[in-house]
């Protein structure tokens, strides 16, 4: 059996306010996946991604990084940190450099790179976001979007095994979001796992390979996507709705289709099946009406 | 402030390496401080601004308005130093030739030496002084303080401005008294934000590995000695008619 990449069992987390925000949960992260955290605001995503890098130490339960546990003191967490990257949801609390450039370089600099090789890292990051060009750009004048991925920029410097972001893609614009997809889609390709929170449904549904269903500060069901979210029961205790696309694809399906069908993940795929059926249908009805 | 900052990072002689900005400054403004003013002055306050507004292509209405606040002190101050008080028969206030001569003279000094001043900040962002400033051997921790702080102050003005308009929004700032109250609760919640921020900073910091240093790789541009000379040259330019003139005055 493969060992998953990172495994969370039984983790109970309080709040040292006496607030419970995680309750024996349970999650595991396989090497090369895509796995989204989908909950709704506030139900603990956030507390449960500063786990897996070690910020937080649970009250209860474990995190083991390829079946072993790893320990909070200084030597594990740097270790920890080298192999599993956080970006924060708000860039301005990661950014902390005057420059773009001289951000992105304090990670591999905390790694004991030398300058050559820090340099190079610093371009190779910039250049897989593409915003080679704000390298010697202040960081405080750029959008939100640009530090939103300058803020990935200097955790993909570091080159972690698993990139763990947290809703990232609150707060960009359609265009924004297409970009950011299109980069982790990249950086998917190249072999990185990738874990990110978000409430979207439509994002899981279209981009996840696994979905990991939250709901106050537990694992309702994790499993491939289409399936969990289909899961009329889970996804309403959960709060969320069924992805508009899986239920127009559903109902689709209803209307007749083979056993090897595959609900449509994007607009595109959906709307080309529409189109299909549309002509199909008017060709029966032309038919009939000959 | 902000209008500083931003020709600061963007014009034509950012990329220079500080000293080429700095030496010339410096010297210049050291010319006026020595030199009689009156013929110093309006040279270096020409040449400072020309070397602002054609040599780093900064306008001119940034350098006026940069150059506008200190000038508007300068001239209230004036009239106090042109006036002198005279106790010997009872009191009384009179304008001297020798105090208008001194007004005049500190206000033309003062204004010369901030339009150096000014070219230096509107050609150099704090930043590109870092590795300077470790060269003279300030300690690391407190350029990096500078940094950090610099850095903290636009996302903290941000957010003042943001709170600002949200309260003027709700009328808060529609009487004196409302907007006393209203600036002290936004300066409270400024100071609990900002030790929020400060735990979440730490937070995004220890994921990238920090160990209490902020390191950064600081890419210096090469000192061009040509430059450098050229620079030194059109200084020399200004003190050597500086001096001339004052020969022929006297």
């Amino acid at each position: 059996m493969i060992v998953p990449l990172l495994t969370v069992r039984g983790l109970e987390y309080t709040y040292p306010g006496g607030i419970a925000a995680l309750r024996d949960l349970n999650l595991t992260v396989e090497r090369g996946c895509k796995l989204a955290i989908l909950g709704s605001n506030g139900c603990g995503k956030t507390t449960l991604l500063l786990h897996l890098n070690g910020t937080f130490r649970p009250t209860g339960g474990e995190v083991l990084l390829e079946g072993r546990s790893v320990g909070y003191d200084r030597h594990s967490l740097d270790q920890w940190r080298r192999r599993v990257g956080l970006v924060l949801q708000e860039p301005d609390d990661q950014l902390f450099a005057a420059t773009v450039g001289q951000d992105v370089s304090f990670g591999p600099i905390n790694l004991g790179l030398s300058a050559t090789e820090t340099g190079e890292r610093v371009r190779e990051a910039l250049e897989s976001l593409r915003i080679a060009h704000l390298a010697d750009r202040a960081t405080h004048s750029l959008s939100f979007g640009q530090k939103k991925r300058v803020a990935i920029a200097g955790i993909l410097a570091m080159r972690p095994e698993i990139l763990v972001l947290d809703e990232p893609t609150a707060g960009l614009d359609a265009h924004g979001v297409t970009h950011l997809l299109g980069v982790l889609q990249q950086l998917h390709e190249a072999g990185a796992t990738l874990v990110f929170s978000t409430h979207d449904v439509e994002l899981a549904y279209a981009w996840a390979d696994q979905v990991a269903l939250f709901h106050e500060g537990a694992v309702l069901r994790q499993g491939e996507t289409a399936a969990v979210l289909a899961d009329r029961e889970m996804m309403s205790q959960a709060r969320l709705r069924i992805p508009l696309l899986l239920e127009l694809a559903q109902l689709l399906r209803e209307e007749g289709g083979d056993d090897a069908w595959q609900p449509p993940r994007s607009r595109e795929a959906l709307l080309a099946l529409l189109r299909k059926r549309l002509r199909e249908g008017d060709m029966i009805q032309n038919g009939a009406s000959e | 402030m902000q209008a500083i900052d931003h020709h600061a990072w963007t014009n034509r002689w950012r990329s220079r390496h500080p000293a080429e900005k700095l030496l010339p400054a410096v010297s210049l403004l050291a010319l006026t401080l020595i030199l009689p003013p009156l013929n110093i002055g309006p040279l270096a306050l020409t040449g400072a601004t020309l070397a602002t507004v054609y040599g780093a292509q900064v306008p001119l209405r940034t350098v006026l308005k940069v150059l506008a606040a200190p000038t508007a002190f300068l001239l209230a101050g004036a009239p106090f130093l042109a006036v002198s008080l005279d106790f010997s028969h009872g009191f009384s206030l009179h304008f001297s030739a020798d105090g208008v001569r001194l007004a005049l003279e500190t206000t033309v000094r003062a204004l010369a030496a901030v339009s150096c001043l000014s070219f230096l900040a509107l050609t150099t962002p704090l930043a590109d002084w870092a590795p300077l400033l470790r060269r003279v051997g300030i300690p690391s921790g407190v350029i990096e303080l500078i940094l950090l702080v610099y850095r903290l102050i636009f996302v903290f003005a941000e957010r003042a401005l943001t709170g600002r308009q949200a309260q003027t929004a709700r009328l808060g700032y529609s009487r004196p008294d409302r907007s006393v109250r209203s600036l002290g609760l936004l300066a409270g919640s400024l100071f609990q934000r900002s030790l929020e921020q400060a735990r979440r900073l730490e937070i995004g910091l220890a994921a990238r590995g920090y160990r209490g240093e902020l390191r950064v790789l600081t890419l210096e541009q090469p000192l061009s000695w040509a430059r450098l000379t050229a620079a030194m040259a059109f200084v020399v330019l200004i003190g050597v008619m500086g001096g001339l003139l004052a020969q022929v005055w006297t």
